[in-house]
């Protein structure tokens, strides 16, 4: 083999077997997001949308709507990554990769890029079910799609930051419980930044998600209560410098060698 | 003849401990080489130094000239590895396992198919290859094992205790196939606990012990430095302890035992014919004769053993 180009058939082995990994384990992957945002819709969306004002000039239920897709995307990103990366050290079969002439890039590459695409897989998951409990249009497409592949890839580039960082499985439930949700839930997935006292507004600003979310939103909806192009910019520049960050822990071998 | 593995002033520390220290070593293409060593003596450091794992204190390392870190990828491409610690991927059934293992060294995938194929059917497990490693029996695992290390047709296969747990007829199968490998000019590194092991299958070995290289030569060599057994049964008792060493160098000791006599000395074997004549020569008539090598194994723990004193002299100096 040629190893003075890029390596495409290692990233490729590597990338498939990232993604049939996750495929083939519906109960794990697929089934709880769909229970989870079932729910969801139906006791936010329904039970409790009808009582609820319009936000924004839309129906409750079509307001969190973008939201939830972004929660399930971003969650399922940063799990599998963390996870598959994780469970690879902990049973010492990332060392399959690792002993191979696969270049770092070429492995963060493959780890990034499959835990996106089961991000925005769920993402459409989440979506088809909004739409059995309301009717929901595309305002603008490419700032939905532009907004999917980078939140999906930043999530991913710090799950494989997460994965190499735990030393065990209760250190990846803590990284998903105590920092993800949080992050999530006062993202403005279920409230509008206008409907909460100013300091928590400003204190909102500094947290990243509001940013997708509002991205995600304006694709669907047309509204943001943040400018999207500045978001996409910024967002788009932070997966950059996460990836970088990977590729920079994997040549070090950070959480990886001895 | 080239080397497949260079080795220079090669050290690994983890805090105050030292693992390597300071390690020199050649071994020549092409060649059948033994490491042997007591557990901790840094033989799997050492492995996983040459593949990535272990990331290298100081000193150099290089596979078939390129560096295991500046040239980390053509060094790899080269090395199929067997580590003594099971390491499979669980998800998937064995036969993608290899296809996955064989894609990252730049199969594609059709060609990563027929070769997982080839390499199932070589260590004999093909009818388990849609099985998950965890389902295969301990005997099995090992030949998987092997499977892995040969998938990408390396010119370097590394086995670090190939044959640890594994059943006779077993491990005399394995060694079969590592022959045959050999055979056909693949460089062997072979690690194992089995003395008996690198004494059939090495053409040169290295002895490790605490970090340190203490020799290298082939097991003819090392066994030639320990003392071999003649132990001669005469008809009748001699009256005196006949003084060999006085006429022979190699001579150590003579013990006598009413008739039944043992003259230890370094190359029995060259040793024995002076001995028989001289007992001749003196009237005795011999009723047997028999040669007693000493073993790589006897040799192994001595040498160790005088590693272990050095070492204890060290740190009470």
């Amino acid at each position: 083999m040629s190893l003075t180009s890029f390596d495409a058939t290692g990233f490729y082995a590597l990338l498939r077997r990232e993604i049939l990994r996750f495929v083939r384990r519906p109960r794990n992957t697929f089934v709880p997001p769909f229970i989870t945002n079932v729910l969801y819709f139906s006791v936010f969306g329904v039970i409790l949308g009808e009582r609820i004002n319009e936000i924004a000039g839309v129906p409750y239920i079509l307001f969190i709507l973008p939201g939830l897709i972004v929660l399930g995307a971003v969650s399922n990103a940063f799990e599998n990554a963390s996870f598959s990366i994780f469970h690879g050290r902990w049973n010492r079969y990332i060392e399959e990769a690792l002993t191979s002439p696969l270049s770092y890039t070429s492995m963060v590459g493959a780890y990034v890029l499959s835990s996106a695409m089961r991000g925005v897989l769920v993402g459409v998951l989440v979506a088809i079910i909004g739409m059995v409990f309301t009717t929901v249009g595309v305002a603008h497409p490419f700032y939905l799609v532009a907004f999917m592949l980078v939140i999906t890839l930043l999530f991913a580039g710090f799950g494989v930051i997460g994965g190499l960082w735990a030393d065990d499985f209760d250190d990846l439930t803590m990284m998903n419980q105590f920092i993800l949700r949080p992050l999530v839930f006062f993202g403005g997935v279920f409230y509008s930044l206008n409907e909460i006292p100013g300091i928590f507004r400003q204190a909102s600003l500094a947290n990243p998600m509001v940013y997708m979310v509002n991205g995600v939103r304006y694709g669907f909806l047309g509204v943001s209560e943040v400018n999207p192009n500045i978001s996409l910019a910024v967002l788009s520049l932070l997966t950059l410098a996460v990836v970088a960050v990977n590729i920079v822990l994997f040549r070090r071998g950070y959480g990886l060698t001895e | 003849m080239a080397s497949a593995i260079e080795i220079r002033g090669l050290t690994k520390s983890y805090g105050d401990v030292t693992a390597l220290d300071g390690i020199d070593l050649d071994v020549p293409e092409g060649s059948f080489f033994g490491l042997l060593g007591p557990n901790g003596a840094g033989k799997t450091t050492f492995i996983n130094i040459l593949v990535g794992l272990v990331r290298k204190s100081g000193g150099t390392a290089s596979v078939f000239g390129y560096d295991v870190e500046a040239d980390y990828r053509e060094a790899r491409d080269r090395i199929g590895l067997a580590p003594q610690e099971f390491n499979v991927d669980r998800f998937f059934p064995i036969r993608e396992v290899l296809e996955h293992k064989a894609g990252y060294h730049g199969i594609p995938h059709d060609e990563a198919r027929e070769r997982a194929d080839d390499v199932l059917k070589r260590v004999g497990i093909y009818d388990k290859r849609d099985t998950r490693f965890d389902w295969l029996s301990g005997g099995m695992k090992r030949r998987f094992m092997l499977a892995r290390a040969l998938i990408t047709d390396p010119d370097l296969l590394i086995l670090d205790e190939p044959t640890a747990g594994v059943d006779v007829q077993l491990r005399h199968e394995l060694w079969e196939t590592i022959i045959d490998l050999n055979e056909q000019g693949t460089t062997i590194l072979l690690t194992t606990h089995y003395i008996e092991e690198a004494e059939r299958l090495c053409d040169e070995v290295a002895i490790l012990d605490s970090g340190r290289v203490l020799e290298v030569a082939s097991p003819d060599e090392l066994m030639d430095r320990g003392t071999d057994d003649i132990v001669i049964q005469l008809r009748d008792s001699p009256t005196a302890v006949p003084d060999f060493a006085a006429d022979n160098d190699r001579v150590e000791t003579v013990e006598l035992d009413g008739a039944r006599l043992v003259v230890t000395a370094q190359q029995g074997g060259l040793v024995a014919p002076d001995v028989v004549q001289a007992l001749d020569r003196d009237g005795h008539e011999i009723v047997d004769l028999e040669i007693s090598r000493t073993s790589l194994e006897e040799v192994f723990v001595e040498m160790t053993r005088q590693g272990e004193d050095r070492a204890t002299a060290e740190v009470q100096q």
